[in-house]
């Protein structure tokens, strides 16, 4: 007797499943996995993903930069100096002032600033200070907030009010006035903290300012979430079996708040990038010399008509960081969730 | 006067009640108008507006700015007070409500000044001798920021321990009926004279205190009316002011209004502003430069020095080889880019508005031509020598534009010269007061200063003299003087014509450069621009003393 015909379908063999049933095919796969998959279908948040990566990278490479084109730090002064542009000596900073425009070459290939700084160079060591504060800046941001979102949410009673009140507080403060409150006061005296002591002019001052102003945003939608996560089974589960405050947050609650993390990071972080370039444009923030995309730009708006080098091209790069992560931000987001909604900022 | 403070620094204040006149109006038996220090063509009438930050107080007694000296001077006239006049004869002395210059004891401490008879204050309360009384008691008990210059009167120091307004100033003596004004001194000083000229110790009337009017009563040209303390002032001309020698002013009414600096600038250019108060900053300066020359100058006025203070207690700086080393590698020529041009490269400590009264060109200067290229070399072998090489040093300045350039250009030459340094930049608001304490053990960073009156002991005196040392904060940001200055300041202070002496204060001058007390670089050139209407070849009233005399101003 002839044998059945098999069907198309083979029971037991989920690579045949997943390719002719799509639902079927992600069935199996954990959270993360999916996100990745879908991550992976967006093309414009993979390309400014990657235009992100390509703008850190440059950046890192700004010593190779300095030393092998330019030939210069980012804080030598160079007022005096002459340079030779198609041929013909030119003032680095003019008698009056103006200084040189791009000459498209290693030297000044971005023009000068009024102290005689290339400003390729200071463009690219200021992107690894705005990075590095950005990037600082969400880390504590996050972690303070994991921290007393996770508390006020899973203690709730006295301990949220009091966690909630101060964040209101903070909240009442736009965060761009609250950074240069802070800003200003720190960066004169420094910070100390029992034997912790921070230099005024370190860069951890915008970095814990930033992160301070930033923590409610985050804090309270966590909170929310612990809110929730607390009347699981699975945590009731955990507490049946006798485990303990500390254990549930560790264990049960806090990996459950893993995605929105990770999808706050990147706007977290362009956010950041943008509070330090604002606070350190208004003399608050990063304290020249060293250099931030924020520093250059004040010190270039005085001359946005003679040298609009100055502004342009720190203030580029500035959109450029702040798009690229903010788009693939968004397209995290729609990776964990298609269906969220969730925004930073106000 | 001060570290260029605030807005537009402090001009100093100098001051005074010059000229212009007594609201009173004056009964003089002399001719009156004559001689008036106004520019001979200059056109009377009409009106103007003038763009400022405004003055820090209306009140003369604590005025400090050149914002508020501008206008207050032409609001109350002292007893004596500077020539309305451009360039040197600026810095004369002529009898303002006194009727006379002092006549003055052969010990030189006691000055006796007569008022001129008839005076009266422009809301027609006649001019009182006392009122001088009353000036110095505000000026003393309010603790304005002149008060010390009046401290060398008898009877001052108890004055202040009773801590009463009322009480009696010992070293001052009024007598109504003859109009007389007695002043005795602790001891000589040549710099009163020139201290009282300022219009800080111009009389007030003593029946009108305390000075709270938005229309005060004054003596001088104009008389001010407060619409809004902190958006716009007007002045107009005193009807009946007519004191020999002090311009009557030229202009009926001027109206000063508060603008940021670039709103003014785009405002003088469209005409609707006719001056401003302050320089054209950024892309204004060159844009202003090149394209309204005819109506634009840059003048060394008020007479000002910039440098860099070396901290002659700590380390590097207490040995000679690196304040040498300082001077060497300074390039002058570097800072007046930063300054966008407006700055003269100088190896002065004194500047050159003090031709005639102590400033000789020091030529050539010891550490190589301030319009010249550094000599690195040099300076990176003393600091070898000095053993320093390598150590760590913090330069020192104020948040207010261009001073954190400056302090990143010498950050970058100390660094060139074999030293690790950096830089701690304060809000302008504190950053004297901070550095000013010894505590602070500030090492070295900017400074500046502007002339108060046209003494070079004003230069010398508050920022090298051990005298300096004995308040706190002080402005001897050295914490040490040289002996050689302290020597001759005791010698040539008392002098009360310092042109006399020209010689000897030039010598001092040499001796602080040459010690390299100090690393000079510079004189700030301030502005002076105008709108189309105003006749600026004829009437730009730029002053030694005012920066700009807005009693010469006319229109064409």
């Amino acid at each position: 007797m002839a044998t059945e015909p098999a069907t198309e379908f083979e029971f037991g063999d989920p690579a045949v499943l997943a390719a002719h049933d799509p639902r079927d095919s992600v069935a199996g796969l954990g959270p993360w996995r999916l996100a990745l998959r879908r991550l992976r279908r967006n093309r414009v948040a993979l390309a400014f993903g990657g235009l992100f990566v390509l703008i850190v990278a440059v950046c890192l490479a700004a010593p190779l930069w300095a030393d092998h084109v330019a030939h210069t730090d980012p804080f030598q002064n160079h007022l005096t100096e002459t340079i030779v542009v198609d041929g013909q000596p030119q003032d680095v900073v003019a008698p009056d002032g103006v200084p040189i425009g791009p000459t498209w070459q290693g030297r000044f290939f971005l023009g000068a600033d009024g102290n005689g700084r290339d400003i390729a160079v200071r463009l690219l060591y200021g992107g690894r200070t705005s990075l590095l504060i950005g990037a600082g800046a969400a880390l504590v941001t996050i972690l303070m907030s994991i921290v007393v979102g996770t508390l006020a949410g899973y203690f709730r009673g006295w301990v949220d009010t009091v966690i909630s009140r101060v964040l209101d507080i903070i909240w009442a403060f736009p965060p761009l006035l609250l950074g240069i409150a802070l800003g200003t006061a720190l960066s004169l005296g420094g910070l100390k903290v029992g034997p912790i002591e921070i230099q005024g002019d370190s860069r951890l001052i915008p970095i814990l300012i930033i992160a301070l102003v930033y923590v409610p945003y985050m804090a309270r939608p966590l909170r929310g979430q612990v809110l929730a996560l607390r009347e699981k089974e699975f945590v009731e589960a955990a507490r049946a079996q006798g485990a303990g405050p500390a254990q549930i947050m560790f264990s049960e609650i806090l990996p459950n708040l893993a995605s929105t993390i990770v999808v706050f990071f990147p706007l977290m972080v362009a956010n950041a990038i943008i509070l330090e370039a604002a606070l350190s444009f208004l003399g608050a923030g990063v304290r020249p010399p060293n250099p931030s995309w924020g520093t250059i730009l004040g010190e270039g708006i005085e001359r946005i008509v003679t040298a609009p080098h100055q502004t342009i091209v720190p203030g580029l790069m500035l959109v450029l960081t702040v798009l690229s992560l903010n788009v693939f931000g968004d397209g995290v987001r729609d990776a964990f969730d298609p269906r969220a909604k969730v925004r930073l900022g106000r | 006067m001060r570290k260029n403070l605030g807005s537009a620094l402090a001009i100093a204040a100098v001051a005074a009640a010059s000229g212009i006149g007594v609201a009173a109006c004056g009964g003089s038996d002399e001719s009156s108008g004559g001689d008036t220090g106004a520019n001979a063509g200059g056109k009377t009438g009409g009106s103007i507006r003038i763009g400022s930050v405004l003055p820090d107080s209306y009140d003369p007694v604590l005025l400090q700015t050149v914002q508020a000296n501008q206008p207050i001077h032409l609001v109350y006239t002292g007893l004596v007070t500077y020539k309305n006049a451009e360039g040197k004869e600026g810095n004369k002395l002529i009898p303002g409500l006194a009727e006379a210059m002092p006549s003055i004891s052969a010990d030189r401490k006691t000055y006796t000044f007569k008022l001129r008879p008839g005076l009266k204050y422009s809301d027609g309360s006649p001019v009182k001798a006392s009122d001088f009384e009353h000036t110095m008691k505000r000026l003393t008990f309010l603790g304005g920021p002149f008060s010390s210059f009046v401290s060398g009167i008898q009877g001052i120091a108890e004055y202040q321990k009773a801590k009463q307004e009322n009480a009696d100033i010992s070293g001052i003596t009024s007598n109504e009926a003859t109009r007389e004004i007695t002043v005795k001194l602790t001891q000589p000083d040549g710099k009163f004279l020139f201290a009282i000229g300022l219009v800080n110790s111009a009389p007030t009337p003593a029946a009108k205190s305390p000075f709270k009017s938005a229309s005060p009563p004054g003596s001088g040209p104009y008389t001010i009316k407060i619409d809004n303390p902190t958006r716009q002032f007007v002045l107009t001309k005193t009807p009946g002011f007519d004191i020999p020698g002090i311009a009557k002013g030229n202009l009926d009414k001027i109206t000063v209004v508060k603008e940021t600096v670039p709103k003014m600038t785009q405002d003088v250019i469209n005409g609707k502003l006719d001056f401003m108060t302050e320089d054209p900053s950024g892309d204004d300066l060159p844009l202003v430069k090149q394209k309204y020359s005819d109506r634009f100058r840059m003048d060394p006025n008020p007479p000002n020095t910039y440098w860099f203070f070396m901290n002659e207690t700590v380390k590097p700086f207490d040995k000679l080889e690196v304040r040498q080393a300082v001077n060497y590698a300074l390039d002058s020529r570097a800072l007046q880019r930063i300054f966008g041009g407006r700055l003269e490269p100088t190896c002065n400590f004194l500047p050159p508005g003090y031709a005639g009264q102590g400033y000789e060109k020091i030529d050539p200067c010891p550490y190589g031509d301030p319009d010249g290229p550094p000599n690195l070399a040099k300076a990176r072998q003393l600091v070898e020598q000095s053993g320093y090489k390598g150590m760590s040093v913090t330069v020192w300045g104020p948040t207010k534009d261009p001073r954190p350039a400056i302090v990143d250009y010498y950050r970058d030459l100390l660094n060139q010269i074999g030293f690790k340094a950096k830089t701690k930049v304060l809000d302008q608001q504190v950053y004297f007061g901070t550095i000013g304490l010894k505590k602070t053990n500030a090492q070295t960073g900017f400074t500046d200063w502007f002339q108060d009156f046209p003494h070079p002991a004003d230069f010398f005196e508050p920022n090298l003299s051990k005298k300096a040392l004995e308040s706190s904060p002080t402005f001897n940001f050295q914490y040490k003087s040289n002996p050689v200055l302290d020597r001759g300041l005791a010698k040539l202070t008392p002098e009360t014509d310092p042109g006399t002496v020209a010689s000897e204060w030039a010598k001092l001058d040499r001796a602080v450069v040459e010690d390299a007390n100090v690393a000079v670089y510079g004189n700030e050139l301030s502005t002076s621009f105008f709108s189309e209407r105003m006749d600026f070849k004829n009437c730009s009233g730029v002053h030694t003393v005012y920066k700009n005399d807005w009693s010469l101003f006319c229109l064409k």
